[in-house]
């Protein structure tokens, strides 16, 4: 292709020692529908390409318009060339392949009447409830990525998503709950999912939540269910051990390769390569093979998710989790699949140790100071426990506590591992992921308003 | 390109809307005191909504410069799917008087070379390093941006405005403290902004640092507007037209008392100068100064062009988009109503900002958020505090809730302290 060509040239020219453009097409389609209303219909297509050079700090540019990807280039040469740090990368060998994640019945097989009918029929299955909303997406990414080292690495990674919900009154009250599914997966997703099963869920749910009180207030046993396992672990672990918040500081985590930091029965590990996950991917945005990761074995800190550069400042293996929003986007260190593997407990088992606490379940999004070690996170519902008894349900339950503290209290670690909980992932820039693990006994901080 | 599409619509029997945006940012990420991720990026395209039969489609195309051939297919396409779509469409706004707000471009930023700014990043990461203490990390990042938008459509609408934006990031670890310093202006900024930004951030990650739970205790309070700005769009949401017409919403009409006598609350677009304003929205109409709720009453809604339709009122102006989507209702600039109290030399407990707003629950209004900084002052000693919860209820703690004097701007957000009743837990 000619701008490689004029990329090495220049590249030469401006005395760049690595470089490496990324190519992308992203074809994607949205349908919501808001009380059997339709509400957005849209299918698009779109170019661009995002170039990075190495000088010891890097240099980004990025366009869509592709008669300007020579000037992209141009750009990032320039800015690298100009900036000159002290950083230095991983190299490694050249990897020429083409991949794509395969699915038994492609999205883009299947006509945009179908995802309309699909919108309609979950409508019509949540019709009892006046305000109620469904929403489906899904996106065709075709990367071509080439780097100086002669890479050439074409991927193709189709994704698909659906949500539904409903907003319910009384009392004078209101609540909402919802369910989502996604995958790196074709409209088998939507085949396999009991539709007449979910939405009824979800009305009963909403209803439930009407009649619950808010949750006592202090520090409780709780029992977190695989979903909300999966975002303590994003949250609370995951994110401390980003190896870019580290060399910043910015990480509880920081000097304590090969510590003990957890109980010796929680294994974590982050695994792009699952098959059908939300947060998979075949290779990162800087060419590296996604790995399976084990981030903490036996309780110890093993390893800190990296990319190119900071797996060289710690030292560490590369390990494939530099992730770019889009093409417009620098590549950062993130997660892919995140989750907590199996321990040895029941559910319940769990239960009977706990005197009085809570059943916490359902995942309403988090967030962590990972400086300071301090985590928060929402739970869709909650049940108190009395005697290893579930009792009442609570409503709005929210958990923060200390990372070190909880990791280090955590008394059980259930069987049952499930990671099928798929979401995006706010770090300035937003990425699919999916995270999971079985049902864990912990103490923490929950927040009530009694 | 945007004529030759014009005219290419204009020959269809159809109502239409193109929405264009063109534009270029520079930013640099210092990270450990060294300046190592510098970029620029360029950006272009056009969204056309399409209405056919009272269906709409939309679709959008990236660059402005295709052939003839292309713009055609681009305007069948979206044709076509006007056609198989069921989303209704209200029509587009007509042409109306659209005030000039002053402020929003500043030929410094526009104008500035890549080298310059660049070397305005080293002279940052150079003062981090010239004031950071031992075991202290800064981190943070500049940003400049450029951006020209448009809309036409077949009522006659067409306007055009380009805008300048500057942002600045500082981020300070000490220990486990963390301070933060995060503004965005529309002019260039002097080099005592940024120091003052680094200076900010570095004496709340020292806060931070000495900073211990409280023990737990509902009264009366104080929330700096960081922390009243992360609870507060709890109420907002429920002001949003589309949320109000899908029935998602507290309220279904307005009138009603929905917090204290003290509270006042605008959106404002047409202010000088700031980050959240505009001329005109992303459908062309004007923007304007609403007032959401006054004295404590409920006196309207945030709408567009389409769920103003919907609701039988008018538009505020409150259409936010890119060309790669159809508008949404979003806010402009926030500004809370200033009151008599004098709160800056408040004696009691302070909450600076907090975690995890977005776990809260718009619809209950029920709030429990994590506390990352606060502090109780007496005898103006301050004595930092983290880690509690704040727990409560939007829609109760707005009817507590008395402003005070001074109001600080925080991006698009203009609040002062305010004095409300929660729970510490």
């Amino acid at each position: 292709m000619e701008l490689f060509r004029f990329a090495e040239r220049l590249a030469e020219r401006y005395g760049i020692d690595y470089y490496e453009i990324r190519l992308m097409k992203v074809s994607s389609t949205r349908l919501s529908m808001e009380n059997g209303q339709l509400d957005e219909l849209s299918q698009n297509g779109e170019t661009g390409i995002g170039v990075r050079a190495f000088n010891g700090a890097w240099g980004f540019s990025s366009a869509n318009d592709m008669k300007r990807a020579e000037k992209a280039v141009e750009t990032a040469f320039k800015i690298a060339r100009l900036s000159r740090g002290e950083a230095r990368i991983y190299l490694g060998d050249p990897v020429e392949e083409e991949a794509e994640i395969k699915t038994r019945k492609p999205f883009t097989d299947v006509d945009i009447s179908d995802k309309l009918s699909l919108l309609r029929e979950i409508d019509g299955l949540l019709k009892g409830t006046p305000s109620r909303s469904v929403s489906y997406a899904d996106s065709l990414v075709e990367t071509l990525y080439v780097n100086s080292l002669g890479s050439e690495i074409r991927t193709r990674v189709p994704r698909i998503g659906l949500r539904f919900s409903v907003t319910v009154r009384g009392n004078g009250d209101m609540q909402t709950y919802w369910k989502t599914f996604g995958g790196t997966l074709g409209w088998e997703l939507v085949e396999g999912i009991d539709l007449p099963h979910w939405a009824s869920l979800v009305e009963e749910k909403a209803l439930q939540l009407l009649k619950a009180r808010s949750p006592p207030s202090g520090e409780f046993e709780v029992i977190m269910d695989p979903e909300l396992t999966g975002v303590f672990i994003h949250e609370a672990l995951g994110h401390a051990v980003e190896a870019d918040l580290v060399k910043n500081g910015d990480s509880i985590l920081a000097g304590r390769l090969g510590e003990r930091v957890a109980v010796e029965e929680l294994t974590v590990v982050d695994d792009p390569t699952l098959p059908g996950k939300f947060g998979s991917y075949i290779y990162d945005d800087e060419g590296v093979k996604a790995a399976r990761v084990e981030v903490i074995k036996g309780g110890i800190l093993r390893t800190y998710l990296n990319d190119r550069e900071t797996s060289v400042y710690f030292g560490l293996e590369p390990n494939g989790h530099a992730r770019a929003q889009s093409y417009a986007h620098q590549p950062l260190v993130r997660m892919g699949n995140t989750y907590v593997e199996k321990g040895s407990w029941g559910f319940e088992e769990m239960l009977e140790e706990v005197r009085d606490g809570l059943y916490m379940v359902g995942d309403k999004g988090g967030q962590v100071d990972t400086a300071g070690g301090t985590f928060t996170f929402g739970a869709k519902e909650g049940y108190l426990i009395r005697n290893g008894e579930i009792g009442e349900m609570v409503r709005d339950v929210a958990l923060s506590g200390k990372t070190l503290e909880v990791l280090g209290r955590i008394r059980a670690i259930g069987r049952d591992v499930r990671i099928e909980f798929p979401g995006y992932c706010g770090k300035g820039q937003s990425v699919p992921v999916d995270d999971g693990g079985p049902h864990v006994l912990t103490r923490a901080l929950v927040g009530g308003t009694r | 390109m945007i004529d030759e599409l014009t005219s290419l619509l204009s020959r269809k029997d159809i109502e239409w809307e193109l929405y264009w945006g063109k534009g270029r940012s520079g930013s640099f990420g210092i990270e450990r005191e060294n300046l190592e991720r510098s970029q620029r990026k360029f950006y272009s395209g056009i969204g056309l909504r399409i209405g056919y039969k009272g269906k709409l489609g939309f679709s959008y195309i990236t660059g402005l410069s295709h052939d003839r051939q292309t713009l055609e297919r681009f305007v069948e396409r979206t044709i076509k799917l006007a056609r198989v779509s069921e989303v209704p469409f209200r029509g587009f706004p007509v042409p109306s008087k659209v005030l000039k707000v002053g402020g929003l471009y500043d030929r410094r930023i526009d104008e500035i070379p890549f080298e310059e700014a660049h070397a305005m990043a080293l002279e940052v990461a150079s003062l981090m390093r010239s004031v950071k203490a031992g075991g202290e990390t800064l981190s943070g990042s500049l940003s400049f941006a450029v951006s020209s938008e448009g809309v036409v459509n077949s009522n006659g609408v067409e306007l055009e405005t380009r805008t300048t934006g500057m942002g600045v990031y500082i981020y300070a670890v000490r220990g486990t403290g963390t301070g933060s310093f995060q503004q965005t202006y529309r002019s260039l900024q002097p080099m005592e902004e940024l120091e003052k930004g680094i200076a900010e951030a570095r004496t709340n990650a020292e806060l931070g640092r000495k900073a211990k739970r409280l023990d737990p205790f509902r009264r009366e309070l104080v929330l700096e507007p960081e922390a009243f700005e992360s609870i507060l769009w709890l109420f907002l949401e429920n002001v949003f037209g589309d949320t109000v017409y899908y029935r998602r919403s507290r309220f279904s009409e307005r009138g009603l008392e929905v917090g204290s006598e003290g509270l006042g609350l605008e959106d404002d677009s047409t202010i000088d100068g700031l980050p959240g304003s505009y001329p005109f929205d992303g459908e062309g109409s004007p923007g304007q100064r609403t007032t959401i709720v006054e004295d404590g009453i409920l006196r309207s809604f945030l709408l567009d062009y389409t769920f103003a339709s919907f609701l039988g009122m008018e538009s505020t102006g409150n259409a936010l988009r890119s060309f790669r989507s159809v508008p949404r209702i979003g806010t402009s600039n926030i500004v809370v109503g200033t009151g008599d109290l004098n709160l800056e030399d408040f004696e009691g407990v302070v909450v600076k900002d907090t975690l995890g707003a977005h776990t809260a629950n718009p619809v209950s209004g029920d709030f429990s958020l994590t506390v990352s900084l606060g502090y109780v002052v007496r005898k103006g000693e301050l004595r930092p505090f983290r880690d509690n919860m704040l727990s409560g209820n939007i829609f109760e703690l707005l009817k507590t809730l008395k402003p005070g004097k001074k109001a600080e701007r925080r991006g698009s957000f203009i609040s002062p302290r305010v004095l409300v009743e929660a729970s510490l837990v």
